[in-house]
Order: C-alpha cells, then sequence, then structure tokens
C-alpha cells in the first residue's frame, strides 16, 4: 500500500486511515486480570465504579422505579385525578391493616363512620373496627383513557368494596392525595427529563463552539453565558410564565414552562463543555485525527465529546432537581403551572397556610416526594461523577 | 386606689352641682380622665355631656350596663385600616339600629317633609373631641367651603347630595338647626349619612380652618404646606382631615374614640373621646372601654395572632375555614368563636359581562337562555356540602329572607340544579355543534370555554369554581379560571376583556325599603356584569357606553322610579319589581347565601350579641351593635 502523494501545499489532506488489524499487544503481553481492565470499554469500568457506590445505585434504581411509574400512573392510582368524594372532606390518611384481633387477614381497611363535629365545624372520621373491607388488587376501578387510546378500568389496587382507600387522606374537596402525588410525578418528573434534554442541547451544542473555534466565538459566547446567568432567576421566571397567554391550555402552558426552564438553564453545561473541550483539543489524539484529515465536526462529535460524556451526564444528573424544585417553586408562587394540572408545586400551592398545617398536616404531603426525588438524583449525580473518572 | 376614689366622689358631687336640668343628675366620672379634671385640663363629665346625651337602654336589648376601663386590641393589616374604628364606631348623624330602623345618633332629632326637606336638629351642648362646641358652623362650613369650593372638590358635592344634577338649598336655622331642601326626593340622602363609609356634610370648622385659604394668611399656609411636604394648601386640607381615615391624631372627631398616634406606626392607640354624646341609663357616658389598639400585620398571619390571643375582638380578616382552628384554641386563650351570619347577596356570584368585547361572546352572554343555563347547572347542594357544612341557603343572587323585601321567587329562581333544561335552553340557542370532547362550539366555531377571571385573593372562589367545572361540563360548557390581581382583574373587566368574573353577590343582602337600590342597576362601573353602563350613568353620559339592552333599560327605570317614591310602599314596589327582573334575567350568577363568619371575642368582653350580623352596609360589621357598649369585666 502506497501512501498517497501529498496534496499541494494549502489544500486539504485526505482522511487517510490505515486498514492493517491493529494489535494492542504488539509491545508488551497482558495478563488476563490485566487485560480485563486495560482492555474494557470505558462504559464498562464506568459501571463497575459506580456498582460501588451504594447509595447511587440505590437512588438510581429508585429513579428508574419512579419514571417508569409515570407510564402507568393511572394504573397505579386507586382514584383517577379529579374523582372526588363529597362525603370525604379532609379525611387523614387511612392504614391498611393486616392483623385484626392477633389474626392475620387479607389486607383490609376498617369502615369508617362520620359525623360532622357542630362545635369544631369539622368533620370527624372515626374507623369502625366491626367492619373490615378486603383492599382489591390487580381490580377494575375508576374508568380512564390510557394513553389516550382506549378506556379502561384496570388498577393495580383499587378502594374496596362499598369503602374507600385514602392512603395519604385527602384535600379540601375530597380527593385523594395518593393519586394526586403519584398522577403529579408524571408532571413534576418530565418538566425535569424535558427541561434538561432542551438545556443539553443548547449546552453541547453552544459550548463546544465555543471551546472548539476559542477566539471571537468564544468571547461572543462567553458574554452571552455571563449575561444569561447574571439574570435573577425567580423573577425572570416571573415574568416569563406570566407572559404566557391565559387561554393556553394547562398542557401548553405545561410545555411552555419546560421550555422556560431549559431555555434559562444551559449556561452552566455550556460552560462545562467549552472548558473541557478547551483542553482535550490539546491532546495529542485529536493532532493526530487532525493530520488524518478529520474535520472538524468529526473531531468535535467522534473524538473529542465521547471523552466527557460521562461528565456531561453527571452534570446533567445534578441538574435536574433544580429543574424539578424550579417547577414546584414556580407553581407554589401561583405563576407556574395551573389547575388542572396536578404537579406537586402545585398541590403544594393548595397546602400554603396555616390552617392546613394546624388541621390537615397530610396535606403538605407532597413535600416528601420532591425531598426524595432531589436527593435520589443528587446521590446518583454523585456516583456517576465519580465514576465518570474511572482510572482515579 | 383610695385617692381617686375620694377624687371621683367630690367629682360626684360637683356633677350633681353643676348638672343642667333632666336626668343628667349623677354622672359618673372616668377614673382615665380623673387627674386631667382635677388639674382642671378636663372640664367635669357633667360639662362633656350634650345637654341632651342619646340615652341608650342597654336592657331593652338584652345588654347590661358596664363598667369604665380597660384596653380592646384589634389586629389589622395595612395602616389605612384605622378606618375601621369610624365604621366600628358608627358615630352618624342618623344610624341603623338593630331592626334596621333610621334612628337620629349624633342628631337629637330630624324631620322628613315630602321626602325633600330634611330639618337636623343638634344636641346642645355637643361638643367635639377637642371641647370645641358642634354647631350648625360645621356644616356650612363643608357645604359652602368644602363641598362648593372647587379646589377642595372639583367635582361639585357628591353624587348623593344631587338630585338631577341640582344641589340642596341649605338654612342654618340657628346654631343647632339645620335644613337641607331640594326640589324633588332625594331617597338616598338618609342612608347615605348612616352608611358603613358615611357621606360626611359637616368638619371640624375651628380645626379646618387653620388649612384653608380663605381664612388664613397665605404665608402662615405656605410655610405649612412647605412642611407637610405636599403640592398646595388643598392637598394639607385634605391630608390633615380625613374623617373616615384619622390618621392625624390632632383631628377633633365625634366618634367614640380618637386618635392618639402620629402615623407612621404600626400600632395605633385611639382614647375614648371625653366629650361622647350616648350614655347609659346608670350614669356612665360611653364608651365603656378606655383604649382601643389597633396592631398592623401581616393579613394571612391575623387569624393565627388572633388564635393564639392577640385580639379582644377580631373578625376582620378572619375567614370561614379558620374556624375550626380558632375554635380548637378557645380554651388555651380564654375566648370564644361566634358565628354570626352574612349578609351578602351571595357568598360567591359569577358575573357575565355584558360589555365584553368580543361581538360573539357578546351576543351569548346577553342571551337570557346562556345565563339562566349556566346557573341552572350549579349543584349549589354539593357547593354548601363540602365547604360550608351545609350551613348556608342555596339561592340566586338576591336578598336574604331577613330582608322585609325578600320573597321565595327571587331566591329560587334559576337557582335549582338542572341539568336537563340547562342542555334544552342550549340546545334552543343553536349551540347543538359539539366538539370530539363533547364541548359545545360556539357559532362561529370556537370551542365555548368560559374564562373566569378572579382576583386570585380567595381559596373560596377557586374551590366553588372547581366544584362547578365537571357540572358545567355536563351542559358542554368548559370552565377556566384565570387568576390575577385585584387592580389587573377590575382593569380586565372594565375593559371587556373578560367574558366572566367571580365576586361576592349583592354586598347589602338585608335591605328595606328606604336603602337605595343601586346595586341592581347599571349605576356604578364597579358592577361587574356591566361596568360600561355603570361609567356611563356615573359620569353623566362623558365616559363608559350607554345602556342598549330592554331589560338593564327597565332595570334603570325602576331606579328612577323608587328615586321619584314619596311613600314606604312605592319604594318598596319598585324594589321588588327590581329584584324580581333581575333574578329572573340572572344578571349575576348566585351560589350560596347566608354563610357564616366567625367572630373571635375574649371571654373578658361584655354586651358583645352572641349572634348577629356582620355586614357592611348597612349594620357597619360591629357599628350597629354599639362597639363603645362593650365593656371589660376584669
Amino acid at each position: 500500500m502506497s501512501p498517497t502523494p501529498l496534496p499541494p501545499p494549502g489544500q486539504k489532506l485526505e482522511h487517510y486511515v490505515a486498514e492493517a488489524p491493529f494489535d494492542a499487544m504488539s509491545t508488551e503481553r497482558l495478563t488476563e486480570a490485566q487485560e480485563r481492565i486495560y482492555l474494557a470499554s470505558q462504559w464498562k469500568l464506568m459501571w463497575w465504579k459506580f456498582k460501588r457506590h451504594k447509595l447511587a445505585l440505590i437512588s438510581a434504581i429508585f429513579l428508574i422505579f419512579l419514571h417508569a411509574s409515570i407510564l402507568i400512573c393511572e394504573v397505579i392510582a386507586p382514584y383517577n385525578l379529579e374523582t372526588r368524594n363529597s362525603h370525604a372532606v379532609y379525611f387523614p390518611p387511612q392504614g391498611i391493616h393486616m392483623f385484626h384481633e392477633g389474626e392475620i387477614n387479607f389486607p383490609f381497611v376498617y369502615g369508617t363512620e362520620r359525623e360532622l363535629n357542630m362545635e369544631l365545624l369539622q368533620w370527624n372520621y372515626t374507623n369502625d373496627t366491626s367492619k373490615r373491607l378486603p383492599v382489591r388488587f390487580f381490580c377494575s376501578g375508576d374508568e380512564y383513557r390510557f394513553w389516550g387510546f382506549f378506556d379502561a378500568t384496570f388498577h393495580f389496587m383499587c378502594p374496596p368494596e362499598g369503602g374507600t382507600l385514602y392512603l395519604l387522606g385527602t384535600d379540601q374537596l375530597g380527593r385523594d392525595m395518593f393519586s394526586r402525588i403519584v398522577y403529579g410525578a408524571r408532571i413534576s418528573l418530565t418538566i425535569g427529563i424535558i427541561g434538561i434534554s432542551i438545556s443539553f442541547v443548547l449546552g453541547i451544542t453552544i459550548g463546544g463552539i465555543a471551546g472548539y473555534y476559542g477566539g471571537f466565538a468564544d468571547l461572543v459566547i462567553q458574554r452571552m453565558i455571563e449575561v444569561v446567568s447574571s439574570l435573577p432567576n425567580i423573577p425572570l421566571w416571573l415574568a416569563l410564565a406570566a407572559i404566557l397567554p391565559v387561554n393556553w391550555s394547562p398542557l401548553l402552558v405545561y410545555f411552555g414552562i419546560t421550555v422556560i426552564l431549559g431555555l434559562l438553564d444551559w449556561t452552566g453545561l455550556a460552560r462545562a463543555v467549552r472548558s473541557k473541550l478547551l483542553s482535550l483539543r490539546e491532546e495529542d489524539y485529536v493532532l493526530a485525527a487532525q493530520l488524518m484529515g478529520a474535520d472538524s465536526g468529526r473531531i468535535i462529535g467522534r473524538h473529542l465529546v465521547p471523552g466527557f460524556a460521562s461528565h456531561l451526564i453527571a452534570t446533567a444528573t445534578v441538574a435536574v432537581p433544580t429543574m424539578v424544585l424550579a417547577e414546584t417553586a414556580l407553581s407554589y408562587l401561583g405563576v407556574g403551572l395551573r389547575r388542572p394540572i396536578t404537579s406537586w408545586g402545585v398541590l403544594l400551592n393548595d397546602a400554603q397556610n396555616f390552617n392546613v398545617i394546624a388541621l390537615y398536616p397530610w396535606l403538605i404531603l407532597p413535600v416528601v416526594p420532591v425531598i426524595f426525588v432531589v436527593l435520589a438524583f443528587n446521590f446518583m449525580g454523585d456516583g456517576l461523577r465519580d465514576a465518570a473518572d474511572p482510572y482515579k | 386606689m383610695k385617692n381617686t376614689g375620694v377624687v371621683i366622689l367630690s367629682l360626684l358631687f360637683a356633677a350633681t352641682v353643676f348638672a343642667a336640668a333632666g336626668h343628667a343628675a349623677d354622672w359618673v366620672e372616668q377614673p382615665l380622665f380623673a387627674e386631667r379634671v382635677s388639674s382642671g385640663e378636663l372640664p367635669p363629665i357633667a360639662e362633656r355631656v350634650p345637654q341632651v346625651p342619646r340615652v341608650i337602654d342597654l336592657a331593652a336589648v338584652g345588654r347590661e350596663n358596664g363598667r369604665y376601663g380597660g384596653r380592646m386590641n384589634m389586629l389589622m393589616g395595612k395602616q389605612k385600616d384605622v378606618k375601621m374604628m369610624v365604621v366600628y364606631g358608627y358615630a352618624r348623624l342618623v344610624g341603623f339600629d338593630e331592626n334596621l330602623n333610621l334612628v337620629p345618633d349624633i342628631l337629637e332629632k330630624f324631620e322628613v317633609e315630602e321626602g325633600r326637606i330634611f330639618t337636623f336638629h343638634l344636641r346642645p351642648g355637643h361638643r367635639w373631641s377637642d371641647g370645641h362646641p358642634f354647631t350648625t358652623e360645621d356644616f356650612r362650613y363643608y357645604w359652602e367651603d368644602m363641598a362648593n369650593n372647587p379646589d377642595i372638590s372639583p367635582g361639585g358635592p357628591a353624587r348623593t347630595l344631587l338630585v338631577d344634577g341640582q344641589p340642596p338649598k341649605v338654612e342654618y336655622l340657628s346654631d343647632t338647626v339645620v335644613r337641607y331642601t331640594w326640589h324633588a326626593p332625594n331617597p338616598e340622602f338618609l342612608p347615605a349619612l348612616a352608611g358603613a363609609s358615611p357621606l360626611f356634610i359637616y368638619h371640624a370648622s375651628h380645626f379646618m380652618k387653620q388649612y384653608n385659604a380663605n381664612y388664613r394668611d397665605a404665608d402662615d399656609l405656605a410655610v405649612l404646606v412647605e412642611e407637610a411636604g405636599v403640592r398646595s394648601w388643598t392637598g394639607l386640607h385634605l391630608r390633615r382631615g380625613r374623617q373616615y381615615r384619622p390618621e392625624n391624631p390632632e383631628m377633633p372627631t365625634l366618634q367614640p374614640w380618637h386618635n392618639t398616634t402620629q402615623p407612621p406606626s404600626e400600632r395605633f392607640v385611639f382614647e375614648r373621646n371625653p366629650f361622647f354624646h350616648r350614655v347609659d341609663t346608670n350614669g356612665h357616658q360611653f364608651p365603656y372601654v378606655d383604649e382601643v389598639v389597633l396592631s398592623m400585620g401581616t393579613t394571612s398571619l391575623i387569624p393565627a395572632k388572633a388564635g393564639s390571643g392577640e385580639a379582644d375582638i377580631q373578625a376582620r380578616y378572619i375567614r370561614f375555614d379558620h374556624y375550626t382552628f380558632l375554635k380548637q384554641a378557645e380554651e388555651r386563650n380564654d375566648y370564644t368563636t361566634r358565628l354570626w351570619r352574612t349578609a351578602k347577596g351571595s357568598q360567591v356570584a359569577l358575573y357575565p359581562n355584558l360589555n365584553t368585547e368580543d361581538p360573539e361572546w357578546r351576543k351569548l352572554v346577553r342571551d337570557v337562555r346562556f345565563r339562566r343555563a349556566l346557573s341552572l347547572a350549579i349543584d349549589r347542594i354539593e357547593i354548601a356540602q363540602v365547604i360550608y357544612f351545609g350551613l348556608v341557603q342555596q339561592s340566586a343572587d338576591t336578598v336574604l329572607p331577613e330582608s322585609p323585601l325578600y320573597d321565595p321567587s327571587f331566591s329560587e329562581a334559576w337557582s335549582g340544579y338542572d341539568i336537563d333544561q340547562a342542555n334544552v335552553l342550549l340546545d334552543e340557542m343553536g349551540l347543538t355543534e359539539r366538539d370530539s370532547d363533547g364541548y359545545r362550539l360556539m357559532p362561529d366555531g370556537r370551542l365555548l370555554e368560559v374564562i373566569v377571571t378572579t382576583a386570585g385573593e380567595s381559596t373560596e372562589e377557586t374551590d366553588i369554581l372547581e366544584l362547578i367545572t365537571p357540572s358545567w361540563e355536563k351542559i358542554g360548557v368548559k370552565l377556566l379560571v384565570h387568576s390575577s390581581q385585584r387592580d389587573v382583574f377590575r382593569n380586565r373587566v372594565f375593559s371587556g376583556h373578560s367574558v366572566m368574573a367571580v365576586w361576592q353577590g349583592l354586598s347589602n343582602g338585608v335591605p328595606t325599603a328606604q336603602m337605595s337600590p343601586w346595586e341592581l342597576a347599571p349605576t356604578t362601573q364597579q358592577q361587574l356584569q356591566w361596568p360600561m353602563w355603570g361609567q356611563f350613568y356615573e359620569s353623566g353620559g362623558t365616559g363608559g357606553t350607554g345602556v342598549d339592552m330592554p331589560e338593564a333599560q327597565q332595570l334603570l327605570d325602576l331606579f328612577a322610579k323608587w328615586q321619584g317614591a314619596t311613600s314606604d310602599e312605592e319604594k318598596a314596589d319598585a324594589w321588588k319589581a327590581m329584584l324580581q327582573l333581575y333574578t329572573d334575567q340572572v344578571f349575576s350568577i348566585g351560589t350560596v347565601n347566608g354563610a357564616r363568619q366567625p367572630v373571635l371575642v375574649a371571654n373578658k368582653l361584655r354586651n358583645v350579641p352572641a349572634e348577629g350580623v356582620y355586614n357592611w352596609n348597612p349594620g357597619a360589621y360591629f357599628g350597629m351593635y354599639l362597639l363603645d357598649s362593650v365593656w371589660i369585666d376584669e
């Protein structure tokens, strides 16, 4: 195979790749154990390292389950989102029992009696232990339209015949809090995912351009990032959320909020990409690729980005909870999502008065999933960041 | 203690000696003033009470005579809430008693001839809180130097002082007699004087003259204007003499308590007026309580603060849903929470905006069948059960059974729950096209979605709207809620951007025939169902647009008929015709009324009725029940 003659000066080199098989062991033989490590792909190495971080692993599993659940929340929730029971207003959380007078039973709930306490103007719900109502599993309950395709009534868990199943109590209109939290996850979690995707694309593209080309492009982009990140967050969200037209359907508003959150969040990522690129582009293998005639798109996409993709993922993971928190904050302030869209923030917005804390504390339970999701994302991000540098 | 006792006794003796004729024989001096009286700073009580005081027989209304002394705490939101002391004090020329009769209060007596000649007799010896005599000069000052001074009142006298645009002839017959004469009846005059936010037709002339360029050397006044940092002497005059917002501690008043705190402040102390004109049958001058303290704070925390015992009497900023919380803390903090009735025409009402700018929508909301259908598709029983524990009545937006004008046909008009009839009405209108979700389409093909604008202030409104949403869905109407702030809300409604608004119903649900039925006719821009027609009426045709709907015009005609009526029967007839038309036409969609208002009362307070009507007008909240007759038993 004869090398092609050099092109005249100033012309681009042709992309040349040797066809001879590459033998990594041509100079030094490795033991089997060494071979396993040295020849493992980067992803494999990361997984090994990640597995050792138990907390991160548990968090990851938890998050996978949670995100999988939003696909089927109709099935998980015992009630529909808007199912109201005007006979069970401010119903306190109801326990599922297994034991009755020392005997094991099929999981059941006690029947409840309600009476109006005219003195306090409060409904009192008392357990009627003589009535044991078995909870139904894999059953048919409230009808819903599954994924907009077909009507179904299947639920994992349904209230017993003639009874109620309010695991986390009900709100001021008699709607099941557990079901609403399950449905709320669909909105609150997807906002994180969609928002981060938008900021991911923006961050990599813009940061990539700045880092690889440097010079004037870098200067302009750096200043742009500084301007965007110097805007105070909450007032800007408020302003942007306020210009969403009123007659937009709640679904469009939801999408609008997601885009707004995404549009403001890419700057950190773009900076990370830029600085990584600045150092990586000086590496020998980049020079090699350049000498081999690869164009810049190929160098960024094929040689540079995979070199720090793991870092990107870790950064993104840590950024997801900020999205979830931002949505919660906006909705809590009453400018984000609106009823009837139900997110955790919207649920918390309903709970913002001292009455709730004094009398109906279960209405602030949507805080719990927010805390867990934010913690889980942070632990997982932590694990991923460690794993991203497997040789350390 | 002994010394004060002696002082009081000797004062009593002095009082008996100096007392003028009549029953004012043995007045009891207030311990608070004992020192000031003995030092000569204040005259003794016998000289402070008018020669003919208003004697209130508390036993006759089931209450008891009390003792002097103590302090009453109340919680308020902002500084301008000091006006509540004028509302609660309720010293008016004429005022409503608990049976809604107009009785003379500051006036000794009044006569009305032909509904147009009003003769007022002041109480001889009545004084302002600074001791200066209260005479017809104070009426003259208001009429000539304020109402008819173009610098102070560029718009001329208040609307209720004009009949067909004509001002009254005002005669000052003596120091204590003043007469107002119009060419035609003015039935709104007396109720305006008795209002919670009253029409003031007098002002402390001796005090206000120092700020009036007609009475004061221009250079002196210029210095004062400069010091106060206002633009002109009229600004100063206004600022120093706000009778409905007694922020200026120097301004004399006729109310039971006068302000002693210079704003700005978070805490206002009101001290008893030594020259107040009401007395009990036991020789005590009202008010019993020496001091009222208003503490300003965040309104959302007021129920929590009140529940921890920081208020002695409180209903403002407390909502029905706070009741349970307040009740639970009762024993700990030694108060009782009472449930008074409210007297709004409807606790929450929907107002279809007949002046909305979108022509298609305007056509729909002006169709009475549309309004009736929407009203029929509200499940009021569910609202009553879920939100009010059933302690309300399902009703259209109209008067309550407590009103002598009430008729069951008003509250029942289109307020049953009848989905089928509602659907029939909408079908009749030709709204038969539907989309795939079953919602109706408007004639131009748009989705029939009613966007209800709210002021975003109460969860009660949003909860009720959320209960209405599914039942409107059953008639193919989609309900969307747009919440904003109060100013934005008003602007959207006034400009016609909004199709429907949610607010409380008629503010006066317990009217008598003598009170004005202005709320039922397009008379002011503040009315959310016809802001532009109201503005037209209010501005005398310079703003807004004229009424172009026969039914609304009919209401205006009936209103004019009420204004021209001279007998109570004629007035009642006009009232009832208006109520009938208004409810039949469903100009506002009512939900429930007669809801309860929690009133927190410290256990040491006496003479606060266990049951009452908590209403703005008539009533002035606590004013009608004479807050000055409340005393502290410690």
